[in-house]
C-alpha cells in the first residue's frame, strides 16, 4: 500500500489522482499519519472564562474535551471512558468538575483522573488502580497567542515550529491590535459530503474560483466595497513549510479598507492600520483586505470576512464544519456586531458567499469514485515554475491566481502519508 | 424561552386565527412556487427575522440552548438583506439554487395570540421543511417559529419571525432556502 501512495501526488507536473478524494484504506492512513501526527486546532482561549469551562470537539475522528482545571491549566483528553468507549461527555460547552460517564458511571475529574467508580471496593475489591484508568490525554497542547492546538503525537515538534513562517502570517489575524483577538458566542456546524481535503486545499491558496463560484454573490453587493475578483491587482500566493498557505491582496500605500464590509468596518480599519503597523510592521500593513489561507491540515480561516473554521473529517466522503467569528477583543461592540452580520451573511452555512461552495466539493467527491474517472489525474499546474522568493515575504511566493499553495498542500500530504518526513522537518 | 413565556397569552378570535392560518399557508406555498419577490413583500419594512445557532446543552442551561442577539446566528436579516439575498438568486449564477431546490413547507401546530398592540398578533407554529436537490440530494429541516405579524394597510405582514431550528449540526450542506 504505502509503496503505491508515492505516485499518487505527482507534485513536479502538478498532478493528483483522484483517488486520495474517496479512498477509504487512504482516508484510514490519513487519520493515523495525519490526524494523530499534526497539530490540529482545538478552540480559542477566549472559549474559557471560570475553571471547571469545558467544550468538546474532534481529533481527526477521536473525540476531545478541552478543559479549564482548578489551576487555570487547559488539558485536552481523550472523550471517551477507559471502561467500554461510551463519551463521557456528550455536550458542547458548559462548566464541571468532573464528567460521570453515562453507562455505568465511571467519573473522571476535569483534570482527566479517574476518581470515582462504582462499587470499587464491593466488586472490584479496590484492585482497580485507578491512578492507570483516567482519561487518556492529548499528549501535546499549545497556544499560539489564543489559538489552542493540540497534537496526538508526543514527538511532535513545538507548536511554533510545526507553525514555521506560517506564524508571521497568523498574526494578521489574532495580533494586529493589542489585545488580541477573541471568538464570538456560538459555531456554526454543519456537514457536507465531500472529502475535508477540497474544503482545506480551497481556503489554502484557490483565489481562482472566487469569480465563477461566487460570482452571484459579487454580482448582487455582498462583495465588500472595491473588492475585485479578477485576476487584475496585486495579491499573492504563499506557501511555507509543512503544507500551510496563505493568500493575500497586496494594498500598496492604498485604501486599508479596500474590501471591508460595511462603512462602520471601513471606519474602524482606517483607524486602527497606524496600531496595526506599530505592531506588525509596514510589509503585514499592506495585508489587512481580504485573506484566505489553511494551516496544515485542517485549519481555514478568511481574515476579511472574520472567520475561522476546523473541518472536521467524517469518512473519506464526509466533513463536519465548525466555524466561528473572530474578532478585535479591542474593537468597539458597533464594529463586532457589523462584523458578526458581516461574517454570518456570507460565511455561515446560510452565507451568500458559503452556500455555493459546497456543492463543488460535493460532485469532486463523487466523481471520484468512477472506475474510469480515477483514471485520469487532476490538474494543479497553475503557476508551475513561477513561484519566486520575494524579499521581505517569507514562504514561496505565487501570484494571486496561482496553484502554488494548493500543491505545497499535497506535497506534505504525500510525505506524511507515506512517512517520508515527520512533522516538523523543514525542506 | 420564549419572550412570550412571562407574560399571559390571550389566544385571538377564531376569526383571527383562521386569517393568520391561510396567511402563513399562502406565504408557505410562495417559498414552494419560488416567487421570492412576492414572498418579500410579506414583510414589513422594519422586519427581522433572526435563526440563533443551537448548542447540546445539559438540561439545566435552559436558554443558553441558543446564542443570544449577539451571538452567531445562521440568518439575522432586515428586509434589506432579504432582499439582497433574493436578487442574487435573480443573476442565474447562484450556483447552490441553480439548478433549483424543490421544496415543500409544511406548517402545523400554529396557534395564535394577541400581540403587544391591537394591529399586532404572536404566532407560534412547527414547520418541516423538505429540500430536495440535484438527483438524490435530500434535506430535512424541522422547528419552530415565533412571528409577530402586523395588520398594514389590512394585510398581515411579518414584522419579526424567530426560527428555532431543531439540528445543532446541520445535516444540510447549505441553507439556500428560506424559512
Amino acid at each position: 500500500m504505502t509503496n503505491g501512495l508515492k505516485h499518487l501526488v505527482d507534485f513536479e507536473r502538478g498532478l493528483i489522482n483522484r483517488r486520495i478524494f474517496s479512498d477509504p484504506e487512504i482516508y484510514r492512513l490519513e487519520l493515523e499519519r495525519i490526524f494523530a501526527r499534526c497539530w490540529l486546532y482545538l478552540g480559542h482561549e477566549s472559549q474559557f472564562h471560570e475553571p471547571g469551562d469545558f467544550f468538546t470537539t474532534y481529533m481527526g475522528e477521536d473525540p476531545v474535551l478541552v478543559c479549564l482545571g482548578p489551576d487555570r491549566q487547559i488539558r485536552a483528553l481523550l472523550n471517551v471512558c477507559r471502561h467500554r468507549g461510551n463519551r463521557v461527555c456528550r455536550l458542547d460547552q458548559g462548566n464541571a468538575k468532573d464528567f460521570t460517564c453515562s453507562y455505568h458511571g465511571w467519573t473522571y475529574s476535569n483534570e482527566g483522573k479517574l476518581v470515582g467508580v462504582p462499587y470499587h471496593k464491593e466488586y472490584y475489591f479496590e484492585e482497580l488502580d485507578k491512578e492507570k484508568w483516567g482519561l487518556i490525554p492529548v499528549p501535546r497542547i499549545e497556544q499560539y497567542k489564543g489559538l489552542i492546538f493540540g497534537c496526538l503525537d508526543a514527538q511532535a515538534p513545538p507548536l511554533v515550529r510545526y507553525l514555521g513562517d506560517m506564524a508571521w502570517y497568523l498574526d494578521l489575524l489574532v495580533d494586529r491590535r493589542d489585545g488580541g483577538a477573541e471568538l464570538l458566542e456560538g459555531a456554526h456546524k454543519w456537514v457536507i459530503n465531500a472529502n475535508w481535503k477540497f474544503a482545506a486545499e480551497n481556503f489554502v491558496g484557490d483565489m481562482y474560483h472566487a469569480g465563477m463560484t461566487h460570482a452571484a454573490a459579487v454580482k448582487s453587493g455582498f462583495a465588500g466595497s472595491q473588492t475585485k475578483y479578477s485576476a487584475g491587482g496585486a495579491g499573492f500566493q504563499i506557501s511555507v513549510a509543512n503544507g500551510h498557505g496563505i493568500g493575500v491582496r497586496w494594498i500598496e500605500g492604498g485604501d486599508a479598507a479596500v474590501g471591508s464590509p460595511s462603512p462602520e468596518v471601513a471606519a474602524y480599519l482606517k483607524e486602527m492600520l497606524p496600531e496595526m503597523e506599530r505592531r506588525l510592521g509596514p510589509v503585514r500593513a499592506k495585508m489587512m483586505s481580504p485573506v484566505h489561507g489553511s494551516v496544515f491540515p485542517n485549519f481555514s480561516f478568511l481574515n476579511g470576512s472574520h472567520t475561522i473554521r476546523v473541518w472536521h473529517p467524517k469518512g473519506p466522503e464526509k466533513i463536519e464544519v465548525w466555524a466561528w467569528c473572530l474578532v478585535d477583543r479591542n474593537a468597539p461592540p458597533e464594529v463586532k456586531a457589523a462584523i458578526r452580520l458581516h461574517y454570518l451573511r456570507r460565511f455561515s452555512p446560510g452565507g451568500t458567499w458559503e452556500q455555493d461552495d459546497s456543492d463543488n466539493w460535493i460532485q469532486a467527491t463523487e466523481t471520484s469514485r468512477g472506475a474510469t474517472t480515477r483514471r485520469f489525474p487532476l490538474n494543479y499546474q497553475m503557476g508551475r515554475g513561477h513561484e519566486r522568493i520575494q524579499e521581505g515575504l517569507p514562504g514561496r511566493v505565487g501570484d494571486f491566481f496561482s496553484e502554488n499553495n494548493q500543491r505545497n498542500f499535497y506535497r506534505r500530504w504525500a510525505e506524511l502519508l507515506t512517512g517520508e518526513r515527520r512533522d516538523g522537518e523543514e525542506k | 424561552m420564549s419572550s412570550a413565556a412571562a407574560r399571559e397569552l390571550r389566544p385571538v378570535e377564531d376569526e383571527v386565527l383562521r386569517e393568520v392560518e391561510r396567511f402563513l399557508y399562502w406565504e408557505a406555498r410562495l417559498l414552494d412556487e419560488r416567487r421570492f419577490h412576492d414572498w418579500l413583500e410579506l414583510f414589513s419594512d422594519d422586519a427581522h427575522y433572526w435563526m440563533p445557532v443551537r448548542r447540546e446543552r445539559s438540561l439545566s442551561a435552559g436558554t443558553a440552548e441558543f446564542a443570544d442577539e449577539s451571538g452567531l446566528a445562521f440568518f439575522d436579516e432586515d428586509k434589506e438583506s432579504l432582499r439582497s439575498r433574493v436578487q442574487r438568486l435573480d443573476t442565474g449564477m447562484a450556483w447552490a439554487e441553480e439548478p433549483p431546490s424543490r421544496t415543500r413547507h409544511l406548517v402545523t401546530n400554529i396557534e395564535v395570540f394577541q400581540g403587544d398592540s391591537p394591529s399586532q398578533v404572536l404566532v407560534f407554529a412547527n414547520f418541516q421543511v423538505y429540500r430536495t436537490r440535484l438527483e438524490t440530494k435530500q434535506d430535512f429541516f424541522l422547528g419552530s417559529r415565533e412571528d409577530t405579524l402586523r395588520k398594514e394597510s389590512g394585510s398581515w405582514k411579518i414584522a419579526r419571525r424567530k426560527i428555532l431550528i431543531d439540528q445543532t449540526v446541520l445535516s444540510a450542506d447549505n441553507l439556500s432556502i428560506f424559512f
